[in-house]
C-alpha cells in the first residue's frame, strides 16, 4: 500500500506539464556549460605581491569571465543553451573549464579545456591577447569585456565541432543523458553505458525511446536546467553589475602598468650625473624606490576599492546561488531514491507480469 | 648616539638577519595608532653632524701622516658624502604625522609624502618586496620593528621602531648608510600616540563613486 501510494505520487509529480520532449534537435547545437574558473590563486600568499595578483579579485574574475564568454556563444546563434555553473558537470554534453593565468589591465591569458559528454577533449590550450591594443583598435568596448580571447575560443569551439560528423554529435548528446541517467538511476541505467580505459564512454546499448524510466529522467533533467537556469541568471546580475566598475579596475590597472613604466622612464631619465654618494645622486635612488612603491600601493588601495565595491554583490549572489543549489542537492538525492525505488517497483511487477500472463 | 653609528658601520653583522625574520606566533609588540611627532625630543641634525666631524677627525686616516697632535680635520669628500646622508635622512624622518596598522601578519607604517613601510609574515617569515630599484626588509629584533631597504649603490636605509610600554611613545631611529661614506648617518626622532576624532561619517573607497561616505550604514 505504502509502496502503491509512493509510486502514484512520483507518477504525479512526474505526469506534470514539461515541454515537449524528444524534440527534433540540430545536433551541431550542443548544450555547452562552463563553469566558473580557477582563479589562479597560488597557495603560497607570499607570491601574491610578486605575482601582482589580487586574490578577492581573481575571485570575482574567475566568475566574471565565464559569462563573457557565455554570451559571445549565446550571440553566436551556434549553439544550444549556454549556461553558466557553479561546478564542472561530468554529464554536459560540452564542458568548458578554465584558469586564469593572468589577467591584468594589459594581457588576458586564460587556459581553457573543452570536454564533450563522451570524454573526448575537444582541446586544451591557453588563449591570450592583449587587453589594450584590442581595445585601443577599438575592436571591443570596454564595457561589454570581450577582448578578442572569446572569439579564439568561441572558433576553437566551432572548429572542434565542426570536426564530428552528425553521427557523432549524436552520439554526444546521447552519451550525455545517460550520463545524467546512470548518476540518477545506477540500477536502470547502469548496463546501457560503459567507460573506457582511456577514461572516454562507450554507449553499449540504448535503452527504447519510450523507456518510462528515460521520460522521467529527462523530465528531472529538464527540472534541474530550470534550476541550473536561475544560478546562469544570478551570474548575468552579478556581470550587469559589476560590468562598468569591472572596466574601471581594468583602466586603472592598466595606468598602473603604465606609470610603473613612467617610473622606469624617470629613473632613466634622472639618472643624474651627479657624483655618486653625493645628496642628488642617493635622493635619486631614494625616489626612483619610493614612486616604484607608491605605484604599487595605490594599486593595492584600488584593489581594495574595488572589493568594496562589488563585495556585497558578489557576497549576496554567492548566498543565492547557495540555496539554489542546496536545493538541487536535496533534491536530486531525493530523485535518486524514489528513481530506484521506482525502478525496484517496476522490475518486481514486470516479474509478477512474466510469471503470470 | 655616536656609538649607535658606529656600530651600525661594523659589517660583521648583517642589520636584519634570517633569525630576525620569522616570529613564533603573536608579533613582539603592537604599534598600531596614530603618532604625531614630538619636537621637544630627538636629535638635532646639526648636532650630529658636529658629532660626526669630531669622530671623524679622531680617527682620520690622515692622522697616522701628520705629527701634530690632536684632531686631524676631515677630508671634505668625507664630509661632503656625511652631510648628503644627513640630507636624506633629515628628508626621510621629515613626516610629522605616522599611521601605523598592525594585523596577525602585517604591519604598514603610513608617512606623509613617502611611500608606506610594510612588514608583511607569511607563515611566520617575513617577506620582502623586491623591484629593480631595491629591496626592502624587516624583521624584529626583540620588541624593535627592524625595516631595512637596500638600494643601489650600497644605500642602505634603515629605520627601528620601539614602542614604549604604555604604548603612548614611539621612538624610530634612522640610519642612513652609503658605500661612499665612512660612517653612516643616524637621526632618532620621537612620536606621541594621539587619537583620532571619532569620524562624523562612514566613509570607504569605491572604484567608480571614489569616496562614498555616509551617517549611517554605506549601502551601495
Amino acid at each position: 500500500m505504502a509502496r502503491s501510494g509512493l509510486l502514484a505520487v512520483i507518477i504525479l509529480v512526474f505526469s506534470l506539464q514539461q515541454p515537449a520532449l524528444g524534440e527534433v534537435r540540430d545536433p551541431a547545437a550542443l548544450n555547452v556549460s562552463i563553469s566558473e574558473f580557477d582563479p589562479g590563486i597560488p597557495e603560497d600568499r607570499s607570491l601574491h605581491r610578486d605575482l601582482q595578483i589580487f586574490p578577492r579579485i581573481r575571485v570575482v574574475e574567475a566568475k566574471f569571465l565565464p559569462f563573457v564568454l557565455r554570451d559571445m556563444l549565446v550571440d553566436s546563434g551556434e549553439w544550444g543553451a549556454v549556461r553558466v555553473v557553479t561546478e564542472p558537470d561530468p554529464a554536459a554534453e560540452v564542458q568548458i573549464n578554465g584558469s586564469i593565468i593572468r589577467s591584468d589591465g594589459e594581457r588576458l591569458e586564460i587556459r581553457v579545456r573543452a570536454t564533450d559528454a563522451t570524454g573526448r577533449e575537444w582541446f586544451d590550450q591557453v588563449f591570450a591577447s592583449s587587453l589594450v591594443q584590442v581595445e585601443q583598435a577599438g575592436d571591443t568596448d570596454a564595457e561589454s569585456g570581450r577582448p578578442e580571447v572569446y572569439e579564439e575560443i568561441a572558433e576553437s569551439l566551432r572548429a572542434a565541432r565542426d570536426g564530428l560528423d552528425d553521427r557523432l554529435l549524436l552520439r554526444i548528446i546521447e552519451t550525455s543523458l545517460l550520463r545524467y541517467a546512470v548518476e540518477l538511476a545506477p540500477s536502470a541505467f547502469g548496463e546501457y553505458l560503459g567507460e573506457n580505459e582511456d577514461g572516454t564512454f562507450s554507449i553499449r546499448r540504448l535503452p527504447a525511446r519510450d523507456d518510462p524510466m528515460l521520460d522521467r529522467i529527462e523530465r528531472i533533467r529538464l527540472t534541474e536546467y530550470v534550476i541550473t537556469d536561475s544560478v546562469d541568471a544570478k551570474f548575468r546580475e552579478l556581470y550587469e553589475e559589476i560590468v562598468s566598475t569591472y572596466a574601471l579596475w581594468r583602466e586603472y590597472r592598466r595606468k598602473s602598468l603604465e606609470y610603473d613604466r613612467q617610473n622606469a622612464r624617470r629613473a632613466d631619465e634622472t639618472r643624474s650625473d651627479a657624483p655618486r654618494g653625493s645628496y642628488e645622486a642617493i635622493k635619486n635612488l631614494y625616489d626612483n624606490y619610493k614612486w616604484d612603491r607608491v605605484t604599487s600601493q595605490e594599486q593595492d588601495r584600488l584593489a581594495i576599492a574595488f572589493n568594496n565595491e562589488v563585495g556585497p554583490v558578489v557576497e549576496a549572489m554567492e548566498v543565492r546561488i547557495a540555496e539554489l543549489e542546496g536545493w538541487v542537492d536535496a533534491k536530486y538525492a531525493e530523485w535518486h531514491r524514489l528513481l530506484e525505488e521506482l525502478f525496484e517497483v517496476e522490475s518486481e511487477l514486470n516479474r509478477g507480469t512474466a510469471a503470470n500472463p | 648616539m655616536l656609538g649607535l653609528a658606529i656600530a651600525a658601520c661594523t659589517p660583521a653583522r648583517p642589520v636584519i638577519d634570517e633569525e630576525m625574520m620569522r616570529i613564533d606566533g603573536a608579533m613582539p609588540a603592537d604599534f598600531s595608532g596614530s603618532w604625531e611627532r614630538d619636537y621637544s625630543r630627538g636629535d638635532d641634525v646639526n648636532q650630529v653632524l658636529r658629532d660626526i666631524y669630531y669622530y671623524l677627525s679622531r680617527t682620520s686616516a690622515d692622522r697616522a701622516y701628520t705629527t701634530r697632535p690632536g684632531p686631524v680635520q676631515p677630508s671634505s669628500k668625507d664630509m661632503a658624502s656625511i652631510r648628503a646622508l644627513a640630507r636624506l635622512a633629515e628628508l626621510i624622518t621629515r613626516p610629522q604625522v605616522m599611521t601605523i596598522s598592525q594585523n596577525d601578519h602585517e604591519i604598514t607604517v603610513e608617512r606623509k609624502d613617502d611611500f608606506s613601510l610594510l612588514c608583511a609574515f607569511y607563515d611566520g617569515i617575513a617577506k620582502g618586496t623586491e623591484s629593480g630599484y631595491g629591496t626592502e626588509i624587516c624583521g624584529w629584533d626583540g620588541d624593535q620593528l627592524v625595516s631595512h631597504l637596500i638600494l643601489p649603490d650600497g644605500l642602505q636605509v634603515t629605520h627601528r621602531f620601539t614602542v614604549s610600554e604604555d604604548r603612548q611613545q614611539l621612538r624610530v631611529v634612522t640610519t642612513v648608510a652609503s658605500s661612499t661614506a665612512r660612517v653612516p648617518f643616524t637621526l632618532q626622532r620621537f612620536y606621541n600616540r594621539f587619537e583620532r576624532l571619532p569620524p562624523d561619517f562612514n566613509c570607504i573607497e569605491t572604484l567608480s563613486m571614489k569616496r562614498v561616505c555616509s551617517t549611517g550604514e554605506i549601502e551601495l
